[in-house]
């Protein structure tokens, strides 16, 4: 059976010659890069497209860190910037004594607008984009020695898709009133009674994003199912594309129930239903219902997402951290099978787990027993893969590459960010830390330090694939301490402020719920967590101006960086290093069969240490 | 799986359906509203119960080279 | 540069490319409807003690309606057979019906949706509620057909109930049509999905199908039209593509065998 299909694809591969003829005739640079149908071009603009959304949410999150740390004061020279574009959601401030305007400051509403945007747009719109699609597209397909993606032009149209919602999501900063506010969540009713158009324009723009996702998701299964290479089979496969094919799943299964939130709260503003209003609702801005409606009804369809929306978050990190870690220990994963039905387990559990987050509801005590149980349950396959990843540093040569670094500091900060889980995932202590600093600490450690120094680590790592040339070693590592220190600096604290009890959401950090302010209420904030704030926002900062190297680094490097000495710069096993550097379109130059497991590194009686998976005798 | 298996899914779904639809006109006629247009439902539900299965073995014998898969 | 399984089966998963492709989006879909119906059992199990409407469709239109999907699944796994069996002739004789059937369908439920945003449901001055289908209407009054009245009670919309007290009771047949005049009538909606949770989720569940039959038949119609020049060229691919519309079609038929009895029968 594997001579046919190598027989087959030598095949296919004459037709890749005929259409490579066709390139020569230049394709011009909107086919080349805009309408392009080649995985690769894709996985790229998903990227650049991503790492922009991650920079706009994070200048969202320093303007908010400005109004927690110094509130209502004004923000130098942002604040009138901002006053310029946003108008009167920025609050004018006046000197007390001689009544001139100094400058502006942010208002409680453009606080919950930049909050819920900021949720939206790292999630949606960069982190998920980046992980899943940007590494997905340009690193699946190469991996598994496959063409192209199985349905290239769809997967175009998924990029496009993504790309009009995020407009869609941009648009909204410029309309009367401004963008969502009501959460990343958007809970109703209280994101259907706030009566601008902000939450309409984001209710599409994720109708569409969502739709874009489950295309991307379709794609991804259908190349991982059917475009391996011969002899490529599934215990084969790196783990970077069992993690992807997990997440893929997690896109498909989990994205609908939340298209269907969306498109009933989309319902309640524009058709007048009630499907989330219940009877007798009394906020002044909503007469006129016909009621019978369900709050609870939009948080489970949104947590059904929301719950195996973390998992699409971290699984491809992990997936791209096993990679650099088995390559710079220069030894095989340990317990790679383990790893892999973790993984499956995982994607599993996911999808019942998600009530965890509704325990403060009032959905009951039965119903909460029962995610706790579940909730505990699934931290088990978590601490399998962090632990086998743990033990495959053991007694290996270790290369302390600039992608190596992020990668182990992947290890321990993801351990921090799911160990300060578990008491969340209990119902009594959840009661406790709901909703607070402590929440937002536990998980910006799984996705700050966590996930996105995975995916650094990633672009560091591959790049040389990318581009024929090594990003800058010393300022790589420049970017990666800085980043590491600051990371901790800014959310450490946060978990102190949260068991203090100072909660989210709050524009002012909490000043107005502290014992300074209020000197005879019991349970007052103590002032040394409000003061943390001001720590937290230069720490944030700091963290901004160390990505700078980063930025500089990233588009330096294509042009100026040290030019790489081989097609397998890192000496790797896997296909993706098996191609010309950079791939053409239709990857291979001979078409790969698999004939060895994907981390052969340090095989005893070899001549060297790796033997890529196309090449064992 | 292909159309010939996902259409002997639909035939079958659709038989239940005809049960179904067959008891509940049946009540309704004999319970709640006794006119024709409730007996003619009660037929229209016998008549598909009995077709849907004769048609979805002769949809087998016609297509009896195609793949399940 | 080509992608391998456009056409022929990978020999050891056994299929084509778009066919994973479409069970995977079907799979999808089916998460979709899964939602709305959880939603569904959930808004009605919530619903006050006589609030949930029942019996305000119309269900001969609507068995009519199950025949016709029923129907167009038949033809098109016959167009899908002919095509297996090297009959183009059939093959578009099946798909016209099809697509035949397919517009009867939206045509019959734009008809039923029309019939329901013209019952008027008003509140009169004298604390009376009327509701009924708009025949006439001026500046100064409406006219409503087949009325039934009974007494409105603050805050609460839509008593199914009392409209059934209110049928059962003494004047059991309103043949004559009600005059209303409008400086009368206190509130006046329409049996939209404003007008209750019912109707809210009737109208999204049945207008959510209706898009995907109204997507599935433009498929469908364009390869019996123009696209079926590819007969000619590639009759291989041409099945698979039918194939794989079928897949789709016979999804959607499905959705209705769930929702017809949901909807109208429960």
């Amino acid at each position: 059976m594997e001579s046919t299909e190598a027989k087959e694809l030598h095949d296919t591969h004459h037709d890749a010659d005929g259409h490579g003829a066709d390139h020569h005739h230049d394709p011009g640079f909107w086919r080349k890069y805009i309408f392009s149908t080649d995985h690769k071009i894709i996985g790229i603009q998903y990227g650049i497209t991503s790492l922009l959304f991650m920079l706009f949410g994070f200048f969202l999150i320093a303007t908010m860190r400005w109004s927690m740390a110094y509130p209502g004061q004004p923000m130098p020279v942002v604040g009138s910037l901002l006053h310029i574009i946003m108008g009167d959601m920025t609050s004018a401030v006046f000197d007390p004594e001689t009544k001139e305007l100094i400058g502006y400051a942010i208002s409680n509403d453009l606080y919950n607008a930049f909050g819920a945007m900021h949720g939206t747009i790292m999630v949606f719109l960069a982190v998920v984009p980046l992980a899943f699609a940007a590494f997905g597209n340009y690193v699946v397909p190469l991996q598994i020695g496959a063409v192209d993606m199985a349905f290239p032009r769809l997967n175009m149209a998924s990029y496009h898709l993504f790309l009009l919602g995020g407009l869609i999501m941009l648009a909204s900063f410029f309309i009367p009133g401004g963008p969502a506010q009501a959460g990343w969540t958007s809970y109703s009713p209280l994101a259907t009674s706030i009566q601008t158009d902000g939450q309409l324009y984001w209710l599409i723009a994720m109708v569409i994003i969502i739709t874009s996702s489950l295309l991307g998701a379709v794609n991804f299964i259908a190349t991982i199912i059917q475009l391996r290479a011969p002899g490529m089979t599934w215990m084969r496969m790196p783990f970077f594309c069992w993690a992807q094919f997990v997440t893929a799943f997690l896109l498909l299964l989990a994205f609908p129930p939340l298209e269907v939130g969306a498109l009933l709260q989309l319902m309640d503003k524009v058709a007048g239903t009630s499907f989330y209003l219940p009877t007798g609702l009394a906020i002044s801005t909503m007469k006129d219902i016909s009621g019978g409606g369900s709050p609870l009804l939009y948080q489970h369809l949104f947590w059904f997402l929301g719950h195996p929306e973390v998992y699409v978050l971290i699984l491809p990190a992990m997936g791209v951290v096993s990679e650099i870690i088995a390559n710079n220990t220069r030894k095989p994963l340990w317990g790679y099978k383990s790893l892999v039905y973790s993984t499956l387990v995982l994607g599993f559990l996911s999808f019942i787990v998600w009530a965890h987050h509704m325990y403060l509801t009032g959905m009951g005590t039965k119903i909460s027993t029962f995610f706790q149980t579940t909730t505990m349950i699934i931290s088990i396959p978590s601490v399998i893969i962090l632990t086998c990843l743990f033990i495959s540093l053991w007694g290996g040569s270790i290369r302390f590459n600039t992608p190596m670094l992020f990668a182990l500091a992947f290890l321990p900060m993801f351990g921090i960010g799911g160990l300060t889980g578990l008491p969340l995932g209990f119902n009594y202590s959840d009661i406790l830390l709901h909703d607070t600093y402590y929440v937002i600490g536990h998980f910006h450690y799984v996705v700050a330090p966590g996930t996105i120094f995975g995916l650094i680590a990633g672009i560091y790592f591959w790049y040389p694939k990318m581009t024929g040339r090594y990003m800058n070693e010393f300022w790589g590592k420049v970017h990666f301490w800085g980043s590491f220190i600051f990371m901790n600096l800014t959310f450490q604290p946060m978990f102190a402020q949260g068991m203090a009890g100072m909660l989210r959401r709050m524009a002012d950090g909490g000043v107005g719920y502290s014992i300074a302010n209020n000197p005879d209420a019991v349970g007052g904030l103590a002032d040394q967590f409000v003061k943390l704030n001001a720590n937290i926002t230069l720490a944030a900062y700091a963290l901004g101006l160390a990505q700078i190297p980063f930025i500089i680094n990233l588009f330096y490097s294509i042009s100026k960086g040290k030019k790489v000495e081989s097609d397998n710069p890192w000496h790797s096993t896997t296909l993706e290093w098996q191609t010309p550097t950079p791939p053409p379109h239709g990857n291979f130059t001979t078409p790969p069969t698999v004939t060895g497991g994907p981390y052969e590194y340090s095989v005893p009686g070899s001549s060297q240490d790796y033997i890529p998976q196309n090449q064992k005798a | 799986m292909s159309l010939k298996a996902f259409h002997l899914i639909f035939v079958t779904a659709t038989t239940l359906f005809s049960l179904f639809f067959g008891l509940w006109s049946l009540n309704q006629y004999r319970n709640i509203d006794p006119s024709a247009l409730n007996l003619t439902f009660v037929f229209l539900a016998f008549v598909m119960l009995i077709a849907l299965p004769i048609y979805g073995y002769y949809f087998l014998k016609k297509l009896k080279d195609v793949s399940f898969l | 540069m080509e992608v391998p399984y456009t056409v022929e089966n990978r020999p050891d998963t056994g299929l084509y490319n778009a066919k994973v492709g479409i069970w995977l989006f079907l799979a999808s879909e089916v998460m979709l409807f899964g939602a709305l119906f959880s939603s569904y059992i959930l808004l009605r199990v919530g619903a006050l003690e006589g609030h949930w409407p029942t019996e305000l469709l119309n269900v001969p239109i609507g068995t009519v309606n199950t025949m016709v999907l029923i129907l167009s699944s038949v033809t098109v796994v016959m167009a899908w057979a002919s095509l297996k069996l090297n009959d183009f002739k059939k093959f578009k004789m099946y798909q016209l019906a099809t697509v035949i059937c397919a517009c009867m369908f939206v045509l019959i439920k734009s008809y039923e949706y029309r019939d329901k945003l013209t019952h008027h449901d008003v509140v009169l001055a004298d604390g009376m509620r009327v509701d009924g289908h708009l025949v006439e209407e001026t500046d100064e009054y409406i006219i409503l057909s087949h009325p039934v009245s009974y007494p409105a009670v603050k805050g609460i919309g839509y008593r199914p109930t009392a409209i059934k007290e209110a049928e059962h009771g003494d004047d059991h047949h309103h043949a004559e049509d009600r005059k209303i005049m409008l400086a009368d009538i206190v509130k006046r909606t329409t049996w939209g999905p404003w007008a209750n949770t019912y109707f809210a989720i009737y109208f999204t569940l049945t207008g959510l199908h209706a898009l995907h039959v109204i997507a599935g038949a433009l498929v469908i119609a364009y390869y019996w039209g123009p696209g079926s020049k590819m007969w000619k060229t590639n009759p291989e691919q041409f099945t698979n593509r039918i194939e794989v519309s079928g897949l789709f079609w016979h999804f959607v038929d499905l959705v209705w065998i769930f929702l017809f009895p949901i909807l109208y029968l429960l």
